[in-house]
């Protein structure tokens, strides 16, 4: 599904380099659980950036269903990000004007959905996230768990295979970290591919497998 | 498409104070052309309006001028008159007399200037210009009846003076039948210190019948130059003296003021071109501010899928909205300054004008509110959407 190929990003800062990734290969299956670990400043944003289409590697390559994420030209990245991939951030990163069924709606809204069918898909998807009473809120009236669900709904919008979260119960406080990563769960067992960052051991026990990484390598 | 634009005005409706105030910034800076542009042009009509009205005009006195002052040499004849009756390219003559009398308004004496002449010929010089404010002009027979100048009516004595009120000219009763309008500046001089009366009734109350003051007017503008020249040379002719008469066309009046309409032009190009500056960085700064302080917006639209062009065009539609509204208020608030402006100035130094609107300067504020607004908000736009979706979310 996902396979990175001697990915290294490199930071300038003056004349020091930084290396956020050094040479990592990375093999992800298609339907795989998996997490990725290890010591802030180790790379793992860096890496999910990638994989995600975020951003661009100094060098390497990354592969989505064996297509070289390299040699697509913006528009065709934006396609990926918007049909492919899920992206959940640690911040949420919800647009704050908008209310939670319309920041679900919104990636449906640049794939060119039909205002009357995105807006219900978004208040299913509100709802199997458990915020069926909550659709009209504004990011700003909602606590922290409540914005990253509604976060997940939006990464789920369009039905993406992968689902790619950097610490997604990184802001929220135990109980509901659990209940995300349920859904998280929930997700792989309708066959999606998810790959998230961690802190947490306890999730890091529930998946399928785990990744730890340090000074941008991938550890085996 | 009308998703797209009930999207850009839900982003603009959300974030209320911010769209005012960019709405604001931009109304300002076209506020600021738009007013400053139409009170210029109000001025300059004001002044050429004028002088180009009375463009047909030459005025002949007996006397010259010397520097500054105006020195009176005799007084022209009746033969004068009819000499210049037979020069060609003139429509009318009126010939005036012209002197101090003294003057008494309820026991009030006051020396006032007294001008006479044919009724018809004098109203058709000054009624129409100036207007009536009370009562009506001069008739044929008004032999007893007397029109006032605006500051004879209201400055001259302790009482104000209406219609019907008595006046005593040189021993003579006359009544007010009528009081001019405060004239404008260039017939202020003529008309408002001063007295009308029938010709008949001016040689009774003056004690003379010389003609101290003769207006002509042309057919033909463009020869008005020459036929002023023929006029001094019959009547100097006719008194046997090289510059016994003086005769001013208006339009040697308006080219002596040439050079005040060119410094105006330029003082009101000068004017347009500061207001267009100030409004453009205004606009600029207003609009670059709240599209720039949205980036990490647009980073984040871009990560969840948005093309860099679909992010230009809900920011497109937005600042155009934003710019169009902008420009109209902005439109509206010049107009509406402009004639505070020109009302308050015109007091102020004593000329009477109101702004002119041109559609044009209109026109061109939309057009400054829309392509700087547009541009000023496509630029950081366009900047941010081209970042990477990371560096852009990133970006606070
Ligand atoms: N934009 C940047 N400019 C310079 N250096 C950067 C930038 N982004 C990341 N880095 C560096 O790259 C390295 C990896 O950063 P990254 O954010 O991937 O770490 P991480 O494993 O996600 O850490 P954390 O657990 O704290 O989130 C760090 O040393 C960091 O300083
Ligand atoms: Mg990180």
């Amino acid at each position: 599904m996902i396979r990175t190929e001697n990915l290294t990003k490199v930071y300038r800062m003056g004349d020091a380099e930084v290396y956020a990734l050094h040479d990592v290969n990375l093999d992800i299956q298609e339907g795989e659980f998996i997490a990725i670990i290890g010591p802030s400043g180790s790379g793992k944003s860096t890496l999910l950036n990638m994989i995600g289409c975020l951003d661009t590697p100094t060098s390497g390559a990354v592969f989505i269903d064996g297509i070289d994420t390299g040699k697509l030209s913006e528009n065709k990245l934006a396609e990926i990000r918007r049909e492919k991939i899920g992206f959940i951030f640690q911040q949420f990163n919800l647009v704050h004007t908008l209310n939670a069924l319309e920041n679900v709606a919104l990636p449906m809204f640049f794939a060119g959905v039909k205002r009357e069918t995105r807006l219900k898909r978004a208040e299913e998807l509100l709802a199997n996230v458990g915020l069926g009473d909550r659709i009209y809120h504004k990011p700003s009236e909602m606590s922290g768990g409540q914005q990253q669900r509604v976060a997940i709904a939006r990464a789920l919008s369009n039905d993406p295979e992968v689902v790619i979260g950097d610490e997604p119960t990184g802001n929220v406080d135990t109980e509901t970290g659990n209940t995300i990563i349920d859904i998280l769960e929930g997700l792989n067992k309708e066959g999606r591919t998810v790959v998230v960052v961690t802190h947490d051991a306890e999730i890091a026990a529930r998946v399928g497998r785990t990744k730890r990484m340090r000074d941008g390598r991938v550890l085996d | 498409m009308r998703d797209k634009l009930l999207m850009a005005y839900r982003s603009i409706r959300e974030r209320r104070t911010r769209s005012i105030l960019t709405v604001l910034g931009i109304a300002v800076g076209i506020a600021a052309i738009v007013s400053l542009m139409s009170v210029g042009y109000g001025m300059e009509e004001a002044i050429t309006g004028e002088l180009t009205g009375m463009a047909d005009m030459i005025s002949v006195m007996p006397g010259k001028i010397t520097g500054h002052a105006y020195v009176e040499l005799g007084s022209f004849t009746d033969r004068d008159v009819n000499d210049l009756q037979r020069i060609g390219g003139i429509k009318d003559i009126t010939a005036m007399t012209y002197d101090a009398a003294e003057v008494e308004y309820r026991n009030k004496r006051a020396p006032i200037f007294v001008l006479g002449g044919d009724t018809k010929e004098l109203g058709g010089f000054y009624v129409e210009p100036v207007g009536i404010k009370e009562g009506r002009w001069l008739r044929e027979n008004d032999f007893k009846g007397c029109v006032i100048g605006d500051r004879v009516a209201n400055d001259f004595f302790d009482e104000v003076i209406h219609v019907n009120d008595k006046l005593i000219i040189n021993d003579e009763k006359f009544i007010v039948v009528g009081i001019f309008e405060k004239a404008s500046t260039l017939y202020a001089s003529d008309v408002d210190p001063h007295i009308f009366l029938t010709l008949h009734a001016s040689k009774e109350a003056l004690q003379n019948d010389e003609i101290k003051y003769i207006m002509v007017r042309v057919y033909n503008i463009d020869k008005a130059e020459e036929i002023a020249e023929e006029i001094v040379e019959r009547i100097n002719d006719n008194h046997g003296l090289d510059d016994f008469a003086f005769a001013m066309t208006m339009g040697s009046a308006i080219e002596m003021m040439g050079d005040v309409f060119k410094i105006i032009r330029g003082v009101l190009v000068g004017i347009a071109a500061i207001a267009l500056v100030v409004a453009s960085i205004g606009i600029m700064n207003t609009m670059l501010m709240s599209v720039m302080e949205r980036t990490h917006e647009i980073g984040v639209m871009k990560a969840i899928g948005a093309k860099s062009r679909d992010v230009l065009t809900l920011f497109l539609l937005e600042s155009s909205m934003v710019s169009l509204v902008g420009g109209v208020v902005g439109c509206v608030l010049g107009v509406v300054a402009a004639k505070v402006i020109s009302l308050v100035a015109g007091t102020a130094i004593g000329i009477e004008f109101s702004a002119v609107v041109k559609p044009e300067v209109l026109l061109g504020g939309m057009a400054v509110a829309m392509v700087v607004g547009v541009l000023s908000g496509f630029y950081p736009a366009r900047k941010a959407s081209r970042m990477s979706p990371v560096e852009a979310v990133r970006y606070e």
